[in-house]
Order: C-alpha cells, then sequence, then structure tokens
C-alpha cells in the first residue's frame, strides 16, 4: 500500500489545522454580525483559495493546497467524506412519520414547491443553455439538473427559523418542516438519478436507472427500515452508548453509499437514504441523533465549506447577470409554488406567502448539489458561483422576509447554521 | 361520563371476563348497557349469555342484547351509531399475527373507524382491572386538552392512584443541532427551555381544568410520540392508555405505521381511545 511521505503528511495536517482554524475564526466573527457560521466557513475558503491567498501570496497558496498531489489526494478523500456524511445527516432530519401526520396539506406543498422551481429552472437553462454556461454534453440533463438545483429547501435553516419564531411547533411550522422533508426526499432521488447518467454514457437506460433508484428508495423505507428496528435495539443494549451507534451508523452510512456508487446512482444517495432510514427508527434516540450532528456538523462540515473556496476562484467566476437570473428564477419559483401549495391547502395569503418564503431557504444542500454538479462537468464555475450565492442569499433572506408577512418584530439572535 | 356503554362479544373464552369488566364500567358510570353479537343467534347462546349475566348481577332492565348479522367490524359500528353509544368495550389481542394485523382484526378495525370511544381491553378479568396507573398522551395536537380532560374524569371515576401525562419534544436531537451554536451557557440553556415549554403546554391545560386531588405527572420525552407512549406504558407496567384520535385511517397508514397505528401494532395495555 502507497504511503504518504513524511512531508506530505506534514501538509496533510497543515491544510487540515489552517481550515479547521479558519472556518472557526470566521463563523464566530460571521455569528458576531448576526450572520450563520456557514457564511464565515464559505468566506475562510475563499480567503484561504485562489480567490485571495492565491492572488495576493501565491507562494503560500501554492506551498499550502498546490505542492503535494498525494495531500491533496488525501484531503479530497476526507471531503467526499464530509459530503457523504453531511448527507446521511441531511437524511436523519427527515422524520417521515411528521410527513405522515401532516398529510395532504404537507404534500400540496411541497410538490407544488418542488415542481413549479422545477419548470422555471428547466425552461429557461433549456432555451437559453449559453446563458447559463452550457457549453456541451446533454442539454436536457443540464436543464433537468437546473431544475432540481432551483426545487431543493434546507430543513436545518428552515427549522432554525422557526425555532427562533417560536412557529416551530404551529400548525404551519409542522407543515413547512414536513413539506421540506419530503421536497429534500424527491429533490435527492431527481439528481441522483441525473447523476447517474453522467460520465457514464448511457450503460444504463433512463427507465432501469429511475426502476433501480425507485427500488432501492422503497427497499430502505421498508425492508431496510425494518433491519434497522431489529439491529438498534441490540447495539443499544449491548454495545458501548454513544460508541457503538457511532461507530456502527458510520460503517452503514459508508456501506450504502458504495453499494449507491456500485449501482450506478451516486454514493450520496445511499448515505442520504440510510439516514432516512435510521432516523425514522423507533430506537433511534433524539440524543443520539443530536450527537452525530454534532459530530459531523462541527467537524467535517466546516472542512466541506472551506474546500469549496479552495477549488473555485469567485472573484473571476462571479457574473453579476448570471448570479441576479439565477436569484430571480429561485425565487420565483419557490415563494409562487410552496405558497400557491399553502393557499389551497386552505391558509391564509400572508402564512401562505410565508410558508413560501420559509421554503425558499435553499443553504448548504444547495452548495452540495452544485459541487457535485462541477465536479461531473455539468456545470462551469460561474454558474456554481451563482448557486453559491443564491443559497447564501435564500437562506438569509427566508427569515426576515418570514417575519415581514406575518408580522413578527425582529428576534435578539437570529442565528442560522446552514447545514 | 358515559350514559350508553355498549360491548361486543364474540362468545370466546373471555367473555365473561369481559362482561365483568363491562359491569363494572355501566356501575361507575351509572349507565346503560348494549351487548352487540354478530353472528347467528341461537337458543343456546341465548341461554349461555343469559346465564352470565344473571350470574354478574347485571340490572337486566338497563341492559339489552342485540344480535346482529353481517361483517362484524362494519355491524358493530353501524350498532353503534344507530344506538348513539358512547363508549364501546371490546377486547382485543396485544399483538396480531403480521397478516392480520395488514388485512385488519375485528377489534383494530373498529378502534380505526369507530365515532364513539373506544376502550379496548387485552387482558379482561373476572374480578375486574383496577385502573391504578393511567398514562394519558399530552403530545401537541389539536385534540389534547379534550383528550386529558376525559382522561383525568376517568381516572377520577375509577380512583386511580397516578396518572402521568406524556409530553414530547418534536425533532429534539435536530432543534439541538440547529440551536449549537452558541456557548455552553445558552445550549443548556435551550435544553431546559425545550422541557420547560413542553411541561409549561400541558400544565396550561390542566390549570383550566378541575384536577379532581389526582395525582398527576408531567413527564417529557423526546422522539416519536406514539412508540414513547408505548415505551412508557409498558415500562411503568400501566393499567390504561388514553389517547384521541381524529384521523381517517388508511391502509397507507398501516404500511408505514405512525401515530395510532404505531400503538396497534403492539398494545402496550389497556387503550382508551376518547372521541
Amino acid at each position: 500500500m502507497e504511503k504518504l511521505s513524511h512531508g506530505e503528511v506534514i501538509n496533510l495536517l497543515l491544510q487540515l489545522a489552517t481550515m479547521l482554524v479558519m472556518a472557526r475564526v470566521f463563523a464566530e466573527i460571521a455569528q458576531k454580525f448576526r450572520q450563520p457560521a456557514v457564511v464565515g466557513e464559505l468566506l475562510a475558503g475563499i480567503i484561504l483559495g485562489p480567490t485571495i491567498l492565491g492572488t495576493f501570496s501565491p507562494e503560500l497558496f501554492d506551498y499550502l493546497f498546490q505542492s503535494n498531489a498525494s495531500a491533496n489526494l488525501a484531503l479530497d478523500g476526507i471531503v467526499q467524506i464530509a459530503v457523504i456524511l453531511l448527507l446521511f445527516i441531511a437524511g436523519l432530519e427527515v422524520e417521515l412519520h411528521l410527513v405522515y401526520s401532516q398529510g395532504k396539506s404537507a404534500i400540496s406543498i411541497s410538490l407544488l414547491g418542488l415542481i413549479v422551481p422545477f419548470v422555471l429552472g428547466f425552461i429557461f437553462p433549456y432555451l437559453f443553455p449559453s446563458f447559463f454556461g452550457f457549453a456541451e454534453g446533454e442539454r436536457l440533463l443540464f436543464s433537468l439538473f437546473m431544475g432540481t438545483a432551483m426545487s431543493i429547501t434546507a430543513l436545518p435553516v428552515v427549522v432554525r427559523i422557526l425555532m427562533d419564531m417560536n412557529l416551530f411547533k404551529t400548525k404551519m411550522g409542522m407543515v413547512i418542516v414536513a413539506s421540506a422533508m419530503v421536497n429534500d426526499i424527491i429533490g435527492w432521488l431527481i439528481f441522483s438519478v441525473i447523476l447517474s447518467f453522467m460520465g457514464k454514457s448511457g450503460s444504463l437506460s433512463l427507465m432501469s436507472t429511475i426502476g433501480i433508484t425507485l427500488l432501492f428508495t422503497i427497499f430502505m423505507l421498508t425492508i431496510g427500515k425494518g433491519l434497522i428496528n431489529k439491529v438498534l435495539p441490540w447495539v443499544n443494549k449491548k454495545l458501548a452508548w454513544p460508541g457503538g451507534l457511532l461507530s456502527l451508523s458510520m460503517a452503514l452510512c459508508f456501506l450504502a453509499a458504495a453499494f449507491t456508487e456500485w449501482l450506478g446512482i451516486h454514493a450520496i444517495f445511499g448515505a442520504f437514504l440510510l439516514g432516512v432510514a435510521m432516523g425514522d427508527s423507533d430506537h433511534m434516540s433524539e440524543r443520539a441523533k443530536e450527537i452525530i450532528h454534532q459530530f459531523i456538523n462541527n467537524i467535517f462540515a466546516p472542512l466541506f465549506f472551506v474546500s469549496i473556496g479552495l477549488k473555485v476562484n469567485f472573484f473571476t467566476n462571479f457574473s453579476p447577470l448570471l448570479v441576479l437570473v439565477v436569484l430571480v428564477i429561485s425565487f420565483a419559483g419557490k415563494i409562487v409554488g410552496s405558497g400557491f401549495g399553502a393557499l389551497r391547502s386552505g391558509y391564509p395569503v400572508k402564512e401562505a406567502l410565508a410558508v413560501g418564503f420559509g421554503m425558499n431557504a435553499r443553504g448548504a444542500m444547495e452548495i452540495i448539489l452544485g459541487l457535485i454538479a462541477l465536479e461531473v462537468g455539468l456545470v462551469d464555475e460561474k454558474l456554481f458561483v451563482a448557486l453559491v450565492v443564491m443559497a447564501i442569499v435564500t437562506s438569509m433572506t427566508s427569515g426576515p422576509l418570514m417575519r415581514w408577512a406575518l408580522k413578527i418584530k425582529s428576534l435578539p439572535r437570529p442565528n442560522t447554521r446552514w447545514k | 361520563m358515559y350514559q350508553k356503554i355498549a360491548l361486543a362479544i364474540a362468545f370466546s373464552p373471555r367473555m365473561e371476563a369481559l362482561i365483568a369488566e363491562t359491569k363494572k364500567l355501566v356501575d361507575i358510570f351509572q349507565s346503560e348497557l348494549i351487548l352487540i353479537h354478530v353472528g347467528e343467534k341461537s337458543a343456546a347462546l341465548e341461554e349461555k349469555l343469559s346465564n352470565i349475566l344473571n350470574e354478574r348481577g347485571l340490572n337486566l332492565n338497563r341492559t339489552k342484547v342485540l344480535w346482529k348479522e353481517g361483517k362484524p367490524a362494519k355491524s358493530i359500528l353501524k350498532t353503534c351509531e344507530e344506538e348513539n353509544v358512547d363508549l364501546l368495550v371490546m377486547g382485543a389481542l396485544k399483538k396480531e399475527g403480521f397478516l392480520t394485523y395488514y388485512i385488519g382484526s375485528v377489534a383494530r378495525k373498529v378502534i380505526r373507524k369507530a365515532n364513539c370511544s373506544v376502550l379496548t381491553l387485552i387482558d379482561p378479568k373476572l374480578d375486574t382491572t383496577n385502573f391504578s396507573k393511567i398514562v394519558i398522551n399530552g403530545t401537541q395536537l389539536d385534540e389534547t386538552p379534550f383528550v386529558i380532560q376525559k382522561g383525568l374524569e376517568f381516572g377520577h371515576a375509577h380512583e386511580a392512584d397516578v396518572v402521568h401525562i406524556l409530553n414530547e419534544i418534536k425533532l429534539y436531537g435536530l432543534q439541538m443541532a440547529t440551536a449549537g451554536e452558541g456557548s455552553e451557557e445558552d445550549i443548556s440553556l435551550t435544553r431546559r427551555k425545550l422541557v420547560q415549554d413542553e411541561i409549561q403546554y400541558v400544565q396550561d391545560i390542566l390549570n383550566k381544568m378541575d384536577q379532581k386531588g389526582l395525582k398527576i405527572n408531567i413527564k417529557v420525552t423526546a422522539g416519536k410520540w406514539a412508540v414513547e407512549l408505548s415505551k412508557f406504558a409498558q415500562s411503568i407496567d400501566a393499567d390504561l392508555l388514553i389517547m384521541g384520535d381524529r384521523r381517517v385511517h388508511t391502509f397507507l397508514d398501516r404500511l408505514f405505521p405512525h401515530d395510532l397505528e404505531e400503538i396497534l401494532m403492539e398494545l402496550p395495555c389497556n387503550l382508551l381511545i376518547v372521541k
């Protein structure tokens, strides 16, 4: 087995330490300015990356992030794991029983909140592909991706906003949370199908890819969940707590990710679905969920968000017009779609509008989606930057807009962790 | 509290115990009793029933026996509606076989569809059950104040030793994780607030009610409320679990069990659904 040399190990450790320290410092600064931690973490990446450090001190940037191919490869592996783990906790957050209890209104809000932005996100890139940076490949896949990117909602952002506004436990709060959960499942399902077509020149037909994805989803939510329900009580009782649960859930997450990657669907989908199945288990305690969240949110998530800034030059790739168009499409699609869904479910206009604003937050999920699309060559760097900006703006405006719609005065500490 | 109580009978070995349990309820609430049997009427069965009723000392002037034909669950439900029954008593197995659960046993079908309150007894006794440890579902639902009120009335009528009201923190793990931005002090404050909010919710409901001198314990859990309710009832060996139910249940609910269905999969103890 090949090993990292003495110098490469030092380089890798320096990279990790710099990324974590900078992420923490800027996260704290961001919070001081009442901004979400992730803004700081992204900013830390931009400072450490080609945008700032690479421009003003190229030697230091090269020494840290460009001098060792092996160390960079190892770092890339860690970031890959971070993405898989982020999707795992995104799955863990989905509580199917809550979705069932919210019934029709959750389905209506989430479906309309998915379809309208999806259609808008699909049509414009399909009609004007070059404006959105589409160069070669399948225009259909590109447009489908844009549709999906517009329709995703970041559950944790929504949860935090609702908590801050004391709306979390209200009927509206629960329906927004449940809708965001449905949105997540369908969004990642569609994205996985799109991804399975990338880079494999269609080894599977469209129907068989959709078939396998759906089959795996149904398997995980029925038999998979049943198996987890049988194994977890044993794990909780016989093994060290939370050590046993932590290591085994991580192992299961990687196994599921490996399995979907082998199937030809992206690894993240396996991790996400395992998270859903595990989170819905009767024996997965809330305390255990909290520990897994904290562990991933505070170690792996900052590494991931800093790595975004390392990959792309945010200055040279910033296209104001593109950013504006992406913003307009994303706002219009989500607010009209989800808002109309809420209106149909009997919510008064103001509350329906608030639901639309709430569902508009894209958060970290959008950034993950964009990065994977960038890596497989589906989008270019300009569009990626526009998607990141859109994720930030939608998440930052979601809370204030909801307050405005409901005429609630600003609260002292509207911090939001965007995972 | 209950003017008309009905008992569904099936001439099973547990029938006499069920009649004894129902008589106790009829005596406590001064109610009329309707016995419903779905199946053929025969002289032998009539005699058997009449002997038990006499033996158990039921007031026959206030007891009516109805013999119905057709599908058991449907006939029982229809009779309850026609007779304006307030409370239906039934025997049920603690756990149904895999297939029976999905196809639906008579008892579970009735629980899912009844318009009146339903008391399901999993272990009826000839010398009757003492409902001394009662658990009430206090999770934040539209019907919860009503459920708590009815639960307290039932507990008082049965002179319960203790009434536990369970409320749960919704998505506790996620709430704590998203709140995990502040200092250690902020976090423990958030944690305390989440628990306090749930206690307060139940306390506010209780404050508006006559607690009838009952010993009440408010307990806060985290996780799926139905699962927690069931676990808690089992852990304290509760005599009765009281909850409400305002939903129409479909087959899909059985395929992906939640809320009431989660309880019906394996009844933790006797169950009273108040409506």
